[in-house]
This record gives C-alpha cells, structure tokens and sequence, in this order.
C-alpha cells in the first residue's frame, strides 16, 4: 500500500524503481515515520486519509525524501534556516518592537492535482462573486434594496466607505487581489474560513518559503512535480499594468513603513515585482493625479497596490489622523486619476455578517450553489439566527460581525463553554441586546498536516491562505499558499503572533510541470535602461545609509590606530601627544564620553562598541542599519547580510586591546565588501549615486577632519605618520619621498592630489562628476547649488598649493564640505525627515 | 422666518504655509422646513482651484486649492436661509422605542436619508456600555421615543456643565462623558453614543442658532459660534426631529441646519491640510441676524 504511486516520478533523485527496492534503508524509513504518526481521532489528516491509507502525493514525497540520509536531512534544514536567517525574512507580531525571525517548518504541505483543481474552482467562483457583490453595494444598491442583503450587514462595518459610493473603480474592478483562509473540515471537503479583500497578506511570505525549500532540497522539488508560483505573479503583474490607461505605467506599492508588521513582505513583493516602494509621505495629489516626489521632482504614479488599510488612506476623507495616507487620495480616484488595487472600501467584503447571504447570492448572480462551502455563520442580527445561536451557545465560536475584535469581549473568537458564569450571562445580554454585532460560527476541528519533529513525523493542524488575482484570461489562482501551522493541537486560533510555523506549499502534478516562464517574448518589450527616477525618501536613505558607513569606516580607523600607537607597559602617565589627539577626535565625534578619556584602556572599547554613544562604531553600523531596513528592496541580500554580520560582530564584547584591534580590522574588511558589492553589484541608475555621494561628501569630511588634527601648522613626524596611517596612505608616500612625513608633502598627498583615492580632492571631484549627471529640477538654466558649491571647492582644491595651506584654510575647506553636504541634502531631499509635513487645519470646537 | 448668516474663519499661522486643500462645508442645506435663498464664500488668499461636489450626505462641498504663501486664510461665508419648521410638543405620543429600532434595522436602503446609517459607531462616537446604561435609564421598556429622547436630553442639559474651556475637539467621548463637562458638540456626540447604543439611528447636525433671541426669551448657549445637535429618526411616521441637548430644546425655527452626518468627522465645516506651519490660531465668528 506504500507503493509508488503516481507516475515518472523522474530523474536525478537517486530514486531507484522496480520492486527491488523495498529493503532499501529508505523505505524502511518511511514505515517507521508512518508507524509512529499518531492521527487525531475524528480529524481528517493530509498525509492518512480516512481509510487509513497514505495519499499517493505523499508516498511519492516521503519516499524521495528518505533516500536522504538523517545527516543529510538535517543539514538542509539548517541551509533552509540560515537563508532565511540572512536573507533577514522577518515579520513583526503586533505590538512588538523588533523583528521576529520567520519559523519555517521543514516540510512542505503537499496537495494534489484533483484536490487543487476543487479549490480553484470554488476560489475563482467566490471571487467573481465577491466582486459582483462589491459594485453592486457601491454602486446601484440593488442587492440591498431587494433585500438579498440586509443593510444592516453592511452599514455596521467600518469598511464600508461612504465617501467611495457611486465612484466608478479606475481600472473597472474593485479587486484585483483575494485571498482566502481555507481549512479542510471533518467531511474531507476544503471549506473557506474568512474571506480576505481588503490587502490581503502572505503571497509575498510564500514566494520567500519556495524560494528557500526549493534551494535546499533543489533534487526532491524537482522531482516532485510541483506548480511554480512565478507564473502567478507574472500574471498579476501584467494585469496591474493593463488596469492602467498609459502603455508603460509606473507602479507603486503603499506601504505602512517600517514599522509595519509585514514590512519585509512588502520590501520583498516590490522587489519582485518591479514596483516602486513607498510611503504615504512620498506621494502627493498635483492635478487630478497621484505623483512621486523623486529627484528629479514630481513624477505620475499609475498604479498603487495597497498595503495600507482603506481608513487610513487619505486624511481629508477618511481617517483625518492617519498618517500612512495621501491628502487628496480619494478625489484622484473620483476623478480615474489612479488605480487603486484593491479598491479602497473592498474590505466590507471581509464582514462575517455577509457569509450566510453568500449562498443565496451565488444563486441570484450565477445559477448555481457555492462550490466550495464555507464555515456555517450565523448573523445575529437576524432573529431566527440569534435564537439558533443563543441556544446552543456551547457548540459555537461568537466573533465581532463586522471587525476583528468581539465588541465587548476583546479578541476573537470567544468560546462560551470556557467563560466564567458572569461572563457568560453577559455575553447572553450582550447577544440578545445587540445581536447585529455578533456572529456564531460552527465549531470546526480542521485537518492536520505532518510536522517534521527531531527525526519523526507528528499531526499538525493547519490554515492555508490562498491566492487569486483577476487576470486578463479570468481569475488565476496561485498554485500554492502561504501555510500556518499551529503548534499546538487546538488548531481554533493559527495566527502568526500564538507560535505557529510557515510552511510551503506544494501542488503536485501528475505530469512533469512546465519551467518556462511567462515572460514575455523580447519582441513584445520596450528595451529599457533607466528603472525610474529613485524617490527622494529612497535618495536621501542611500546619501545616509553611505555617510553612516563611511563615518564607521573613520571611527574604526581610528580605533585602529589608538590601538596600534598606546603601548600597554607604560601606562596612563606617557600618553603621547598623537594619542592624546586621536581620542580627543574621539570625544568630538561622540564615540566615548569625556570621562572615559581619563582611562586610556577604556577609550578604544567604547568607541568600538558603546551602546550609548551616538559616534560608537557599533551605533553607527546599526543606524546604516535601520537606514537599511527602509531599502530591503533596492539592496541586494549580500550587502544586507554584510551589514547584519557587522552589527552582530560589534555587539559581541570584547575587553582586551587584541581583541579590539581584530574587531576593528574584521568590521573594516567586510565595510570593504559592502563597498565592493555596491560597487559591482548596484545598478547605477538605481540610486547608487546617492550611496555613493553619501560616501564621498562623508569621507571627503573626515579626511579632512583627520589633516586639521594631524596635519596642523606644527606637526611633527609622529603626527603625520598617524595621519598616513589613517589614510591608508603611508605606501604611496614612501614610495613618492625618500624623506621621513614632511608638512607640505603631506598635506598635497592627504588633500590636494586629485590622483589618490583617499585624498580630499579626489572626493569632491566625484562628488562634482555625480552631482553634473544628476536631473535639474529647476528651470531658467542656472547652476543649481550643491553643483556650484563642488565646482567652486574643485577649483579651490585643484589651484591650491599645499605649502601655502595652513590650519586657518584647512578649517575653511571643512566648513565648505560640510555646506555642500548640506546642500545636496535640501536640494534632492526636500521631502526628507526634516521637511514639513502636511498636517491638519484644527477643526472647530 | 428669514436669516442672514456671516460665518467668518481666520486661520493664522506662525510661519508662512506654501500649500493648503481645503474641504468646506458652509452652504446650508434645502429641505426640511428650510429654504436656501443665497449663499457665497470669498476666501483670501485666492484659491488657485475650487471645485464643488455633494458629498454622500448630500451636503454641498467645495474642494479648495491654495498655492499662495500666505500667513492668514480668511475664509468668509454669507448664506440667507428661510425657516419654517415645526416641532412635536413635549408630550407628544409616539411610538414605542424597541419598534423604531426594529424598523430601522429593517431598513432596505444605505442611502443618506436611511436610519441604518446612524444606528452603529462612527469615527468619533464610539458605542459604550457606560453610555448606554446611561441612556437607558431615559427609556424604560415600551416607552415612546419621543418622551425618551427629551428626558434623555433633559438629563444630558442638567447633568452636564457647559465648558467651552474642557474640552477640544479631540477630546474623546468617554472622558467627556466621565467629567460631565463639554461643549455642544460633545454634548451631542453623547447624546448620539447613547441612542446608537440603545440601537436608535441618530445623526449628528451641524448649524447656526439665532444670535438674538425673540423678545421674553434667554439667549441660546452656543450662538456666537456654530452649533451642534442631534436629529433621531423617530419612525416612519414622524421621521427625522431634532434635539439640542446643549439647550434642551426641540429644534424648530432658530435652528439653521448647515450639514448632517454620522458625527462631527462627517461635516466639519471647514477641514484640510496645509503645509508650512507648525503653530495655527484659529478663530471663527457667527452672526445670525433676523431678516424678518
């Protein structure tokens, strides 16, 4: 009965046929498996069906994968993990500050072709029928008025949005994106739990879960047959971009920000699917469009794919507190300015109170049943179905009719059985004097799915959200799904926050599935070069995410040298006088306090690692750090992953002077690698002008910081010596001058010499050559200020002479670097932090 | 009864605002025992775009661009309306509360004029056990509406303290309601929490009161500025009355209605965004004055 079912379960798995097989060590591995995978009683299983018997996609699975041995098994888990470790794939329970690590269970859950084809269909049809649903409420109210729908189902939720009746949707459909919760009940049928419209989450989480268990078992995935997810996003690409009236339009995803709790999901999908990343901020209403502040100034926006919540989309018709929104959002979308996906006021759809008119509707629009059943639900504000609830309160879950919470009880779903006496009168009270805002719902115990758990297999039970975008040919589902498992065996609440695990999920085929892309044809695409102009929020975060890093650059460099110039033995009394002024750069700069000065052993830990100090090098690579976090989408996974070792290796304590100076030289190796990487690796049409310009403006400071404080009108020998040092220069010099460091020489090498790549000349001539190739955004022809102020400095640098430079000048550069800095900042970043906001009108008391 | 209405809103601000949008709902409404006879609104600094929609409320809204730097926005509106409503008395009879409520949740229309709009939480009238307690007290079982929403505001005008200084406009209402102490508007957001708790649909209105009182009578709290109340739909057969809780009267022909809405959210009379200042004063004026 454990056979090999299915056919060709195909090549290159090591996968022997025939009978001789049996006494392999892999089958008899599978038999152990399955011998100790204890069932729930009553509660149907993936992997066992009812009669006991294992369901051929599954056999095929467990028997390829036991051709791997225990080791090998284990050691792919760990690759899985560590993916998705360093990929940073992370999400955010509600209510916490930092990100969370994404649990992976190991094993995919597996469907197979014929049960895949019944969700489709029952998908599909639920989601033409939502959809007709949603323009009928917002537009002609037929529904309502011939009472297939009560009002009162409708008008309690705070999704349905009164400012958006009678708009025509731009782009002709309310949804573009629905996702539903689906669960295998006792009668073995899949069964929709909740329906989700509004921004449905998780697409972008499952395409990180293939990505990472196909990499690690890349022979098993292959042979197993299984739908590739990529064509699903082609898809819905595709259709985003026809939904538009301009041949290539520009898209954008709305996000909430960092702070979001799916925010790697949003930084993913953009990336993936080529749309720009933004913020609320970075749009702004200008005629009757939506447009992207971007350097080059305002640029049309098409298309915004919506994460953030209809209510909080525009503060002058919605929520006025919100934040996240664009002013004006809603009178573009009245005016076809913009396509909104999904239409802003979709998620009514997503009321409990609407399920049990779903039947009926099915009916009215198509003819025909719900192909798919979903949790019975009964609407308390119906008399019969108060009274059915009311008397058998035990045998149902209550949840909130409109929303996510259980008005008056907190969070959902409450269970009556398990309420105190009091609690539970009142939840009677409750029911019988508002019933409108509560529904029961039928207790359902879902299926279980095997869990990989220290070399066996155990029963778990399972939610599977489920994807369908409206195509061009109809709505398409894809085949797959963003699957939670709970950890415990009570499956009633599997949410991401209670513990659960992620898995992938696989749709087996019988055939061998198609690898081709969707791609279109090279014929059929405009070749093009230029991704969009970066937007200011982008911009600034790159010039930022460069100056932070450099600024680390200089710190350890300094740590370095403070480390190498303090000899141990003599203690406090002889500091000399260069070390004296590498640690009162220190200080300025706000890697040690003045206090620790007085303890020399101290100084270089602090500056290292402080977590206090705003100038330790630890501060500054985790400030590059959150900087990053803003750009998930533009930065390729190496160069975050770079950033994140670096950050772990300077928390790490250290407390002797070895043990700085290695951490000093292995944080300095690898901000060479995220250089390398920028440098090879970053589109420079993409904003790595700006990272680069951040570096540049940054270095260009502090080397000239480091010559005004070793390179002062009465320095000697040793001074300049840390000078070179610092600098990375002291080989070119020695090859240039046979002397020991003199004044001037060193001076013309560290400052003047347009010809090393250290030097502060060579800097601004950079900075002059990016600033020439960037968009004026002003008219009229004249030079715009940050490139005169380069221009000016270059002249200044290349007419220079070092023996006529002296501290007073030296100090008079660095005030220039610093304006042009600036400069750069409010000229491309107008938007940045420090710009006003749009805020409100104070309404009248 | 015939008004003449000059409703005047200077905003100032500390640094000058580059950018304003703004949404103003200052025409006074048709209907109901009211007739608009003219109305205009200058604003200062000259707007560089103004468009006009009626909101889902049927309320008249001009969208307003402003593209000049300027320090103070000057927003000048004059209405004449014609008056003539009647109010129930007191004591009129009338049907029993629990019916209304189960006829309005009948309901088979989301439109504007439809009960079921107002019978559930709004943005800033959240539905509270506290509140609704409170309410209840005022409509004892089978009791009829109109006899309930009287008391109810009765209650509301001698329990509450009119303290134009408590509270602002975010105040929330469970702390208005906690220190018995607002103004009209939270006077009426109260008074809507605690129908709306009891099911009963009622809408929040916007509007003017006369500012000099016919001859013998007090002059009404809340008339140099613009006024807030409370409409409950009292049936099929009665329909829409007003109740000014703040006052404790039935709204008849010194009430001018400006705009009605689920709360205050729904008709802010002016609302909008700016860029460029951190600090803003606002003042307003009203003057109602009787044309005969």
């Amino acid at each position: 009965m454990a056979g090999h079912a299915g056919q060709g379960s195909g090549h290159g798995s090591g996968h022997g046929n025939g009978q001789g097989s049996k006494a392999r060590p892999g089958n008899r591995r599978v038999a152990q498996w399955t011998r100790g995978y204890a069932r729930l009683p009553g509660i149907p299983d993936e992997y066992i069906a009812q009669d006991g018997t294992p369901r051929a996609v599954w056999t095929r699975f467990f028997d390829a994968f036991a051709e791997l041995t225990p080791a090998d098994i284990e050691r792919r888990f760990g690759l899985a993990d560590r993916h998705l470790r360093e990929a940073g794939v992370s999400y955010r329970a509600p209510g916490e500050t930092a990100d969370r690590l994404w649990p992976l269970s190991h094993l995919p859950l597996l469907i197979g072709e014929a049960d895949w084809q019944q969700l489709t269909a029952g998908i599909v049809q639920r989601a033409q029928l939502l959809e007709l649903v949603l323009s009928d409420l917002y537009g002609e109210g037929r529904l309502v008025a011939e009472n297939a729908v009560p009002a009162a189902a409708i008008a309690g939720s705070t999704e349905y949005l009164r400012s958006v009746c009678g708009i025509e949707p731009p782009g002709g459909r309310y949804l573009n994106m629905y996702a539903a919760d689906v669960g295998r009940g006792p009668d073995g049928r899949w069964w929709v739990l909740g329906d989700r419209t509004q921004a449905p989450s998780g697409a972008g989480y499952a395409l990180e879960n293939r990505l990472v268990l196909s990499r690690a078992f890349t022979t098993l995935y292959k042979s197993m047959n299984v739908e590739r997810v990529a064509p699903f996003f082609e898809a819905f690409r595709d259709a985003l971009r026809a939904s538009s009236d301009r041949d290539e339009p520009r898209i954008g995803l709305l996000t909430p920000g960092i702070f979001s709790e799916t925010y790697f999901e949003h930084a993913t999908l953009a990336r993936y699917l080529g749309f720009l990343l933004v913020e609320g901020d970075d749009l702004a209403v200008s005629g009757d469009r939506i447009h992207i502040r971007t350097v080059a100034g305002l640029k049309r926006l098409d298309v915004l794919l919506r994460r953030v919540d209809s209510n909080s989309l525009d503060p002058l018709e919605l929520d006025a507190s919100s934040q996240l929104g664009v002013p004006g959002l809603i009178d573009v979308i009245r005016k076809n300015g913009v396509v909104v996906a999904n239409m802003p006021g979709s998620g009514v759809m997503e009321a409990r109170a609407l399920l049990g008119f779903l039947p009926s509707l099915s009916r009215r629009f198509f003819g025909e049943d719900l192909k798919m059943p979903h949790i019975a639900t009964w609407w308390c504000g119906q008399k019969s179905a108060r009274e059915e609830v009311l008397s058998r309160l035990d045998q149902v879950a209550i949840e909130g009719a409109y929303g996510r919470g259980v008005p008056g009880f907190g969070k959902g779903p409450v269970l009556a059985g398990e309420l105190s006496a009091s609690e539970r009168e009142r939840l009677k009270t409750a029911i019988s004097d508002r019933g409108f805002d509560y529904v029961g719902q039928e207790l359902v115990r879902l299926s279980t799915t095997p869990v990989w758990d220290n070399g066996r297999i155990t029963p778990r039970p399972f939610v599977l959200r489920v994807f369908a975008a409206a195509t061009r040919g109809g709505w398409t589902m894809m085949p797959g799904g963003f699957c939670r498992i709970a950890d415990q065996l009570d499956a009633r609440a599997v949410s991401m926050g209670d513990g659960a695990r992620a898995a992938d999920v696989w749709v087996v085929s019988d055939k061998a599935v198609s690898t081709a892309t969707l791609l279109p044809s090279g014929d059929t695409v405009r070749i093009r070069r230029i991704a969009g102009w970066v937007p200011s929020r982008a911009a600034d975060n790159l010039f930022w995410l460069g100056r932070y890093l450099e600024r680390a650059e200089a710190t350890l460099r300094l740590v370095r040298a403070l480390g190498t110039q303090r000899d141990p033995g003599k203690g406090a009394a002889t500091v000399p006088h260069s070390v004296e002024r590498i640690q009162r750069l220190l200080v300025t700069w706000g890697a040690v306090s003045q206090a620790t000065r007085a303890q020399p052993a101290k100084v270089a830990v602090e500056a290292l690692q402080s977590e206090d100090k705003f100038g330790s090098a630890l501060s500054l690579v985790r400030a590059a750090q959150r900087t990053a976090t803003s750009l998930r989408e533009r930065l390729s996974p190496d160069a975050w992953q770079v950033i994140t070792e670096m950050t772990e290796r300077l928390a790490q304590e250290v407390d002797d002077d070895d043990g700085v100076i290695v951490a000093a030289e292995l944080t300095l190796q690898e901000l060479a690698s995220f250089a390398g990487l920028a440098q090879e690796n970053m589109n420079r049409a993409a904003g790595w002008r700006f990272l680069e310009m951040g570096r540049r403006a940054e270095r260009a400071i502090n080397t000239m910081r480091f010559a005004r404080q070793f390179a002062y009108d009465e320095a000697g020998g040793e001074d300049l010596d840390i000078l070179l040092t610092l600098v990375d220069c002291q080989i070119t010099y020695r090859s240039r001058y046979l002397v020991g460091p003199l004044l001037a020489p060193v001076r013309d090498l560290v400052v003047l010499d347009p010809y090393n790549p250290r030097s502060v000349a060579f800097q601004v001539f950079a900075l002059n050559d990016h600033i020439a190739s960037l968009p004026t955004l002003k008219e009229g022809g004249l030079i715009e200020r940050p490139h005169r102020l380069a221009v000016a400095l270059q002249a200044t640098l290349t007419t220079a002479e070092a023996a006529a430079l002296d501290t007073k000048s030296l100090f008079a550069l660095e005030q220039d670097l610093l304006n042009l800095a600036d400069a750069i900042g409010s000229h491309y970043f107008p938007h940045g932090p420090n710009a006003s906001r749009p805020e409100k009108l104070t309404g009248l008391a | 009864v015939i008004y003449d209405i000059r409703h005047v809103t200077t905003y100032s601000y500390e640094s000058p605002v580059s950018f304003a949008r703004c949404s103003l709902r200052l025409e006074p409404r048709s209907g109901d025992g009211q007739q608009l006879v003219s109305h205009g609104v200058d604003i200062r600094p000259r707007p560089a775009d103004r468009t006009i929609r009626h909101d889902f409320f049927g309320t008249h809204t001009e969208s307003v661009l402003i593209e000049t730097a300027h320090r103070n926005l000057r927003i000048d509106s004059r209405s004449r309306v014609s008056v003539s409503r009647r109010a129930p008395a007191r004591a009129a009879p009338s049907p029993a509360w629990e019916c209304v409520r189960d006829v309005a949740f009948e309901s088979t229309s989301l439109g504007p004029e439809s009960p079921i709009g107002y019978v559930f939480a709004s943005p800033l009238v959240p539905v509270q056990q506290p509140v609704t307690l409170y309410a209840a007290m005022s409509f004892p079982p089978g009791s009829g509406i109109l006899a309930g929403a009287v008391d109810l505001m009765h209650r509301i005008r001698t329990e509450f303290k009119y303290d134009p200084k408590a509270t602002v406009i975010s105040t929330p209402l469970n702390e208005v309601f906690e220190k018995r102490h607002g103004v009209c508007q939270d006077f009426a957001h109260v008074m809507i929490a605690g129908l709306r708790g009891l099911g009963l649909p009622a809408a929040y209105v916007s509007g003017y009161l006369r500012t000099i009182p016919p001859p013998g009578k007090p002059r009404l709290q809340g008339a140099d500025a613009t006024h807030a109340w409370v409409s409950l739909w009292c049936g099929v057969a009665i329909g829409w009355i007003g109740f000014d809780p703040t006052n404790d009267i039935l709204v008849e022909n010194d009430h001018i209605v400006l705009a009605v809405g689920r709360d205050f959210s729904d008709v802010s009379p002016v609302d909008g965004i700016i860029v460029g200042s951190r600090k803003q004063k606002l003042a307003v004026a009203v003057d109602v004055l009787l044309v005969e």
